[in-house]
């Protein structure tokens, strides 16, 4: 029982940071309809700019959060700029490349700047709770928690705001919500400032439990595919559920089938769900 | 138009990237051609250049270990050509490093060799991946050149290869006094967590029976593969519930860290067996201290060796890389020394043949400063057989184990 109920607050753990990422990628999708391959990159990025905000800086780890959800936005704001919005009228395989380009980019560009080595994130949060034989470590609590607060935040924006509904009508139909007067420009500059603020708080948040290297984003972004296309492709709830999903399949697998075939069990899952609901769970009629 | 324009941003994209490649090689390039030109400057003309070749990886996730490993060749070989080069047969010589980068995969290093040998006619090639030296030994015979293959599998100098040269000692030496300690202190449960490398596995499968047959149990085996999770404490609890007395880890030294690390946050109060390629000083980095780590038996680390050449070399490294050197550095350096001990001894610099001969006598012939490690000797099968260097961790402090 103990077991049961540690493995379901890893599970919770793990999917809390993979919803979060998976927002971020869910986001631009259903809006700019582009596979943004480089969003692992982001969120190594997210990870390199809050630990050098605190070892270089000597800055707080929330105010360092915030520097790296600003820098990563722009950085995410940039790459529209650059690049995907001037692709916009390209054949969708140009989005593809270049998101494999920028993702290659970013890499290299971390190692030269950071160099190749694993990087360990301190984090005020590092004592260890026990509750009824469970083992909570204060930084997995806020994972848990502030990916909560994170999304019931991205709710209210997207659904109680003006410009959050903006992003909504857009995600609808491009052209209907330019011809009432929606700036797509702009929208699609903010999605990539949301996306991109969401990879750095997922890798700012779960770099202490593990290490900060060029290749981190990997870790994740594949998961995140896996994720949005299990939850359907632009669907935000879909991303959230998703997320967990893959979370406490991966710690409930792991640790009642095998740790061996957790991937697959994974995978398995996505088969399945694909199978009763080939536009994956939460997927919209329209597209 | 817009075509043009995304033809534009693609090429755009491929010039930085190439660009940023650019960057590298010719960063490498000059600190490496960089010794000798000094020697040209001064007697040109009868001053030779030995190239030495290195193929391991200098980009991608393993980066940081081959810039190690390169470190210690580079420091040897700036050492030698400062002291005004070496003497063979009456000519002076410089070395000078030739170093590609392999992605840590196999196929590139065969192909960087095959390039080192047309281009720069080497006669020593280093690799740091046992998966390296398997694709070079598949040419090296015939294409002449000695690989320095700083791996510890035993399999590289198994294959009766007769240029292959092992510098690291092999890793089932450490079998027996990692099994006794730990047993001896926490007892016969087992549970077996190392990297998902190839290396992990082999290590794992040659720990296994032997500590079986010590009468141990392996309670729990798998592995973590470092590549793809993002957190161990799925796979941490799951080891801890079979109630081991102690964990076998390993990998690279920061990652390895985090799971004892993790392991002691769900309350595992045993002991670890930590394989050769993590390193106890590194780990102490991402731990905050060895107190995390009492209890751990693994490799000795450089900086706490007493050999007497190891003050003055640390000096030097953290001189020059500004960072502690570990054993990835210490002994490609000693290698390094050894090779051209070798030549000199041979009286050639590119009869490979005649170099590997040598040998022997270029381990005698090392200088003081050289000795990092104590190498008394090289073995029949191209393996130098040094002193296991072995240490616990103790009441937060390195303790050093006599291995019999």
């Amino acid at each position: 029982m103990e077991i049961l109920i540690q493995q379901l607050f890893n599970g919770l753990t793990i999917g809390s940071v993979y919803a979060l990422v998976a927002l971020g990628l869910t986001l631009v999708y259903g809006i700019l309809h582009i596979p943004n391959f480089a969003h692992g990159a982001l969120y190594m990025m997210g990870g390199y700019v809050t630990l050098t905000m605190m070892t270089k800086f000597g800055l707080h780890y929330w105010i360092a959060i915030f520097v790296s959800i600003i820098v990563v936005g722009l950085i995410g704001v940039l790459m529209e700029r650059l690049v995907f919005h001037p692709l916009r009228e390209a054949p969708p395989i140009h989005d593809k490349i270049a998101a494999i380009g920028i993702l290659l980019f970013l890499e290299a560009f971390a190692q030269k700047i950071w160099g190749a080595d694993y990087q360990s994130m301190p984090t005020p949060y590092e004592s260890v709770v026990q509750i009824f034989g469970l083992t909570i470590t204060m930084q997995r609590l806020l994972i848990v928690i502030a990916a909560i607060v994170v999304m019931i935040l991205l709710y209210l924006f997207l659904k109680k705001t003006y410009t959050g509904a903006t992003i909504i009508a857009m995600s609808q139909n491009r052209e209907g919500a330019n011809l009432v007067g929606v700036n797509t420009n702009k929208v699609a500059m903010l999605t990539f400032m949301i996306s991109g603020g969401l990879a750095a708080i997922a890798s700012s948040l779960s770099a202490p439990i593990n290490l900060v290297f060029p290749g981190m984003g990997q870790l994740v972004i594949l998961k995140a595919f896996v994720i949005i296309i299990l939850g359907g492709m632009g669907s935000i709830p879909g991303a959230i559920v998703g997320g967990y999903i893959l979370g406490f399949s991966e710690s409930l697998g792991a640790t009642y089938i095998s740790n061996d075939y957790k991937d697959i069990i994974a995978f398995v899952l996505l088969v399945i769900i694909l199978t009763v609901k080939p536009t994956g769970l939460f997927s919209k009629g329209g597209h | 138009m817009k075509r043009m324009k995304s033809l534009f941003i693609m090429c755009f994209i491929f010039v930085m990237i190439f660009s940023l490649a650019a960057c590298n090689s010719t960063s490498d390039k000059t600190a490496s051609t960089k010794p000798a030109s000094n020697g040209g400057g001064s007697k040109s003309g009868d001053v030779g250049t030995v190239n030495i070749g290195y193929t391991g990886p200098l980009s991608g996730p393993a980066a940081f270990y081959g810039k190690r490993t390169l470190n210690g060749i580079s420091m040897a070989a700036d050492e030698i050509n400062s002291a005004g080069g070496f003497e063979v047969g009456g000519k002076k010589y410089k070395l000078n490093i030739v170093s590609l980068d392999d992605k840590y995969l196999p196929n590139e290093a065969g192909a960087n060799a095959k390039r080192l040998m047309q281009e720069n006619k080497t006669p020593i090639i280093f690799t740091p991946h046992s998966g390296g030296v398997f694709a070079l030994q598949v040419f090296n015979q015939q294409d002449k050149f000695i690989i320095g293959a700083y791996t510890s599998e035993p399999k590289v100098s198994d294959v009766g290869n007769k240029l292959t040269v092992r510098i690291p000692p092999r890793y089932d030496g450490y079998l027996k006094p990692f099994t006794d300690y730990a047993m001896d202190k926490f007892g016969k449960k087992i549970a077996f967590l190392p990297t998902a490398s190839q290396y992990g596995k082999d290590w794992s499968a040659k720990l296994k029976p032997y500590w079986e047959k010590q009468g141990g149990k392996v309670v729990y085996n798998s592995s973590i593969d470092f590549a793809k999770e993002t957190d161990f404490f799925t796979i941490v609890t799951n080891a801890l519930k079979e109630k081991p007395d102690v964990l076998f880890i390993g990998g690279a030294s920061e990652p390895t860290a985090k799971v004892a690390k993790q392991a002691r946050e769900l309350g595992f109060k045993g002991g670890f067996i930590i394989m050769d390629q993590a390193k106890l000083d590194e780990m102490k980095k991402i731990t905050g201290g060895y107190d995390a780590l009492n209890g751990a038996i693994g490799v000795m680390p450089l900086v706490d060796s007493d050999e007497a050449a190891v003050p003055e070399y640390v000096k030097n490294y953290k001189a020059k890389y500004n960072e502690d050197p570990g054993s990835e550095a210490g002994l490609n350096y000693i290698g390094m020394y050894a090779f051209v001990e070798a030549m000199k001894a041979a009286g050639s610099v590119d009869d490979v043949e005649k170099i590997r001969a040598n040998m022997q006598k270029g381990l005698d012939n090392l200088p003081d400063k050289a000795k990092v490690y104590n190498i008394p000797k090289i073995g029949e099968d191209g393996g130098f057989e040094s002193k296991l260097v072995v240490a616990a961790v103790e009441n937060g402090k390195i303790v050093p184990i006599q291995v019999k």
